[in-house]
């Protein structure tokens, strides 16, 4: 009762909100330390000052276009794409009620990155309208075929969705064994990566992420009501087959954007909303604000991690997750234990 | 394929008399020649080999493939070599494409039966030696005398594919091709003497992967530059942390290095591909900013180079004619 | 109730027959075919000793075991977990035993020499070490088969994370051969990689036999199978070392071979109509199943050889969401 009051009763919301806006402060700030250090670290050392004078005052030096024009892309890249899934994976979590649901365990992200990869093995995908365009039906595909089969049980949607990738990734590589030279791409996708996007065309794929996170904000007052179950909902006023609909639109646009531009990346969608779920105190708009900037965060110290990780080269960010990721759905598992499975 | 099942079932028959203590090597072979099976002793990569001295049935794998068909060495099998077919000869290339394919692109895929089916005297592995871990070289053996020659450091495809060409008995052909090599190769040279030689060179090559955001530097020895400098370049520098084969010579630093690699260069030269458009890999560094922030871009000495992965003498003429055409605007002064 | 299990008998009896028989098949198909066809009376001759020729007997003879035997293995080691866990995902190449005894042979490839030994050794202490960290993690306020399952699939993904980070630190021509091996490939296997393993198996499944009465009762409920005096956590430690045993011996010679371990005992379970998962029709299920793959593996790009665990991944997944497909319509 106490979580209704906070996010539908304006009267209420001044009196509680305090704390949660000095969080999501703190939250800015941490992201703003994080994407500076990320500008700052990498194969060729810049010293903090210069990565600050890049910004405020460009001359043109190397350092300053290194700064500015390859880790800066990086830097916008990893928080839009860091955005986009943590807010994807609130959103599923939301509307499946189910705290292992994630874009990427269940299939989504996988559906996104095999449908660019047929478009583009077809010569359909190109550019950055075609790539999205893919990317959005496939993740279409693979969240209606998961939770047409998965559905009535949390884990047999995470078992459909596992099964999926699997089956998705093995004919991914045995068209690439018999068409070396048509499935080239197969490479670039099959594992998620921020590096050298710079030059990439992606305003369209970007503009996207921003209008669906905008339209996440607007139907998080919605999604609260559904949360505390269909009748309130109903009472409330919030057309239930019409919130489900427009969070899934929402859902598979972030994905698919995500995916097109930064190919599969794990996990980010899982760990983020079970790091804020307890601050935001069971309210939907603050859960997906509080992703927003999480989900950010932890995309850049991942990226950071994939640049120092080797001692030349880089590990693809999407390997750091996983591994970051897979001690999180342990403990998710563990916390929310035998009941919510 | 149904053809080759039924003449297949003669060659596992043939293969198996073969073992049982036969003792002749084939049946084309049959003549005075190998009946009296002179070998020799060759030094390989794994060893020393007893090998018929003059082989009347070869199968060549890897990079052996171009050097052998340009020797003119008696063929009946190799493997699929696909990154050479641009730089073949038409001839050679008909010739590469009529020869029965017994392994794929990848030393993994190799396919046992077929080459027994080919009924070879000799195999010829051009792969490098950790691949050969995945080659069952026993199982081969068995078939016939088996020389592994891979590549060590790219440049060393001169030594290599002349020894390829020697265990095969094709030295009389490849001899020729060297020559010729060599002495349009000292023409360059002379025509460049007054230019060349006093730029210090860098070279991007066409291995760098732009999904990881790297560069493929490559310094003197390697794929890009070897061929230049039979014609009187010299690229600087060296690798920060040499390692075996390829590895000694090139290295794939991340783009933001890319200042920190050719700051010093007079001129810069890069590897495209066959038909002069520019790879994805190469592309990518050439649209960078910070390439265009360079002193040798600025000043316009760059120079794209085709047939960088020529590893024979012939397919190396290819590549003295493209450095030829792209260099000729140093003349010009 | 004694007619019903005379039945389910009968019905298992028909299915053993049915499944040896098509191994048989599949056997001498993968003994016939090759880059030339071989007739089986040629095959016989040569299997009995009247002819001989080294293709079929030391180069499609040890494949077409290796088929057979390892199918056999990972049914086996699929049906054992799916039994310990009461669940069809919970077999080894879902939760990370594949994956953690393939990063052990890495290691093994890597670091050390990569001898077979050390290939052996390496992959089945990467597999007992994974199996453990999921049973310790699994383990809280007493034993979830479903909690298992889904921590394993959580490991499997680090596991699989550390793979790619292993073999991008490597060199790039051990790089290369690494990634060639991570799909599963009986591509050029022969006698010498073979003895050890086959005696290996051998033994589990053995030791599996003796025991698979008690472990039958087992899957049929805790509470009976403790009254029936089986020691429930002995016979619980044995099926794990079976299991891991069997998958990592597989891995070891193979590297991982994906969704035989998960389909076999289903297929067996559903084809013999039995309750619980038992262990013969999923070894019989595994080994037709695997030299099926194989063969289709090798025909589908003939003459090159395409890896077997692409093939078994792509039937095995197709497979597993019909299974949750009939699940949900069954509900």
């Amino acid at each position: 009762m106490t979580v209704a009051g906070r996010a539908s009763g304006p009267a209420g919301a001044e009196r509680t909100v305090a704390p949660q806006v000095g969080l999501l402060v703190g939250g800015l700030v941490l992201l703003t330390a994080v994407a500076v250090l990320s500008m700052g670290v990498g194969a060729h050392p810049v010293p903090p000052g210069d990565v600050v004078r890049a910004l405020l005052d460009y001359q043109g030096t190397d350092n300053h276009v290194i700064v500015r024009d390859v880790r800066g892309p990086r830097a916008l890249l990893a928080v839009a794409v860091g955005a986009a899934l943590a807010v994807s994976g609130a959103l599923i979590q939301t509307l499946a009620r189910n705290p292992l649901a994630e874009p990427g365990i269940l299939g989504v992200t996988a559906g996104a990155g095999f449908a660019i990869t047929i478009g583009s093995a077809l010569g359909l995908a190109a550019g950055q309208a075609g790539e999205l365009g893919f990317a959005v039906i496939g993740s279409v595909i693979a969240a209606l075929l998961v939770t047409a089969v998965g559905r009535r049980s949390p884990l047999r949607l995470v078992l459909t969705g596992v099964a999926l990738t699997a089956v998705l990734s093995g004919v991914a590589l045995g068209l690439r064994l018999m068409l070396p030279d048509v499935f080239d791409m197969y490479r670039f996708w099959s594992v998620g990566s921020l590096a050298a996007r710079e030059q990439a065309p992606l305003a369209l794929p970007v503009a996207a992420i921003v209008v669906s996170l905008a339209g996440a904000l607007l139907l998080s007052r919605a999604l609260n009501a559904l949360a505390l179950g269909e009748n309130v909902a109903q009472t409330l006023g919030a057309g239930v087959g019409r919130v489900r609909a427009a969070a899934l639109v929402l859902i598979t646009l972030l994905c698919g954007a995500a995916t097109a531009v930064a190919g599969p990346i794990l996990f980010v969608g899982l760990i983020v909303p079970h790091l804020v779920r307890k601050p935001a105190a069971g309210s939907v708009p603050w859960l997906i604000l509080y992703a927003m900037v999480l989900g950010p965060v932890l995309l850049l110290v991942a990226d950071i991690g994939s640049r120092v990780l080797l001692p030349t080269g880089e590990v693809p960010v999407g390997i750091v997750t996983a591994f970051l990721g897979g001690p999180m759905l342990i403990w998710a598992v563990r916390r929310y234990g035998a009941g919510s499975l | 394929m149904s053809i080759r099942r039924t003449s297949g079932l003669v060659g596992v028959l043939s293969l198996s008399l073969m073992l049982a203590g036969c003792g002749s090597s084939s049946e084309e072979g049959g003549s005075k020649a190998s009946e009296k099976a002179e070998t020799r002793v060759f030094a390989a990569d794994n060893g020393k080999i007893t090998i018929p001295a003059d082989p009347k049935r070869v199968v060549a794998t890897g990079y052996a493939v171009p050097a052998l068909i340009e020797a003119d060495a008696p063929l009946v099998g190799i493997s699929s070599w696909k990154r050479g077919e641009p730089m073949m000869s038409e001839e050679d290339l008909a010739e590469y494409k009529k020869l029965t394919k017994v392994a794929g692109e990848q030393a993994a895929e190799t396919n046992y039966e077929a080459i027994a089916e080919a009924e070879p005297d000799l195999i010829v592995i051009g792969v490098p030696a950790p691949v050969l871990g995945d080659i069952d070289v026993k199982r081969l053996e068995s078939i016939a005398p088996v020389v592994a020659i891979g590549p060590s450091l790219p440049s060393a495809w001169r030594d290599l594919s002349r020894k390829q060409a020697d265990a095969a008995g094709a030295l009389e052909k490849f001899d020729a091709g060297q020559k010729t090599y060599e002495a349009k190769a000292a023409e360059l040279k002379t025509k460049y003497a007054g230019v060349l030689p006093q730029l210090k060179l860098g070279h991007v090559g066409a291995y760098g992967e732009v999904a990881k955001g790297n560069f493929h530097r490559e310094f003197g020895g390697s794929w890009g530059t070897n061929i230049t400098e039979d014609v009187g370049a010299t690229y600087y520098g060296k690798v920060k942390k040499a390692g075996p084969g390829s590895a000694a010579v090139s290295e794939y630093p991340s783009i933001e290095e890319l200042p920190d690699a050719f700051a010093e260069a007079d001129a810069l030269t890069y590897s495209v591909n066959a038909d002069g458009s520019v790879s994805e890999a190469v592309q990518y560094v050439l649209d960078s900013k910070l390439w265009k922030n360079l002193p040798a871009v600025k000043a316009g000495k760059t120079f794209p180079i085709r047939y960088t992965e020529a590893a024979t003498y012939g397919s190396a003429m290819n590549t003295l004619d493209a450095i030829d055409t792209s260099l000729a605007p140093l003349l010009k002064r | 109730m004694n007619t019903s299990k005379l039945k389910v008998e009968r019905r298992t009896a028909v299915l053993i027959a049915v499944m040896v028989a098509l191994m048989l098949c599949l056997g001498l198909l993968g003994l016939c075919y090759g880059a030339s066809w071989a007739s089986p009376g040629e095959v016989f001759a040569v299997l009995t000793g009247a002819d001989r020729s080294v293709v079929i007997s030391d180069w499609r003879l040890p494949r077409v075991l290796a088929g057979l035997v390892f199918g056999a293995a990972l049914g086996v080691a699929g049906a054992i977990f799916q039994n310990l866990t009461r669940n069809p995902m919970g077999s080894p190449d879902v939760i990370g035993l594949d994956a953690g005894a393939y990063t052990g042979a890495l290691v093994a490839i890597t670091v050390l020499s990569g001898t077979s030994a050390q290939l052996a050794t390496g992959s089945v202490t990467g597999g007992l070490a994974v199996a453990a960290a999921i049973y310790l993690l699994a383990y809280q306020r007493g034993f979830s088969g479903l909690r298992l399952v889904v921590i394993g699939i959580a490991v499997n993904a680090m596991m699989t994370a550390v793979n790619s980070w292993i073999v991008l630190r490597a060199e790039l021509e051990v790089a290369i051969a690494a990634v060639g091996w991570s799909a599963g490939s009986l591509n050029g296997v022969s006698w010498d990689d073979l003895t050890i393993p086959f005696a290996l198996i051998a033994v589990l499944l053995i030791l599996m036999t003796t025991r698979a009465h008690a472990m039958h009762q087992a899957s049929l409920g805790d509470a009976v199978a403790t009254a029936t005096g089986v020691g429930l956590n002995r016979l619980r430690l044995l099926m794990v070392l079976v299991g891991v045993g069997c998958t990592a011996t597989v891995t070891a010679v193979a590297g991982p071979i994906a969704f035989i371990a998960l389909a076999a005992p289903q297929i067996g379970r559903r084809l013999a109509g039995a309750a619980g998962v038992p262990l013969l029709p999923a070894a019989l299920t595994g080994a037709v199943l695997l030299q099926g793959a194989d063969l289709l593996a090798q025909m589908l790009l003939a003459p090159v050889a395409l890896p077997v665990g692409v093939v078994s991944t792509a039937i095995g997944g197709c497979y597993l969401i019909w299974l949750l497909t009939k699940e949900v319509r069954r509900a």
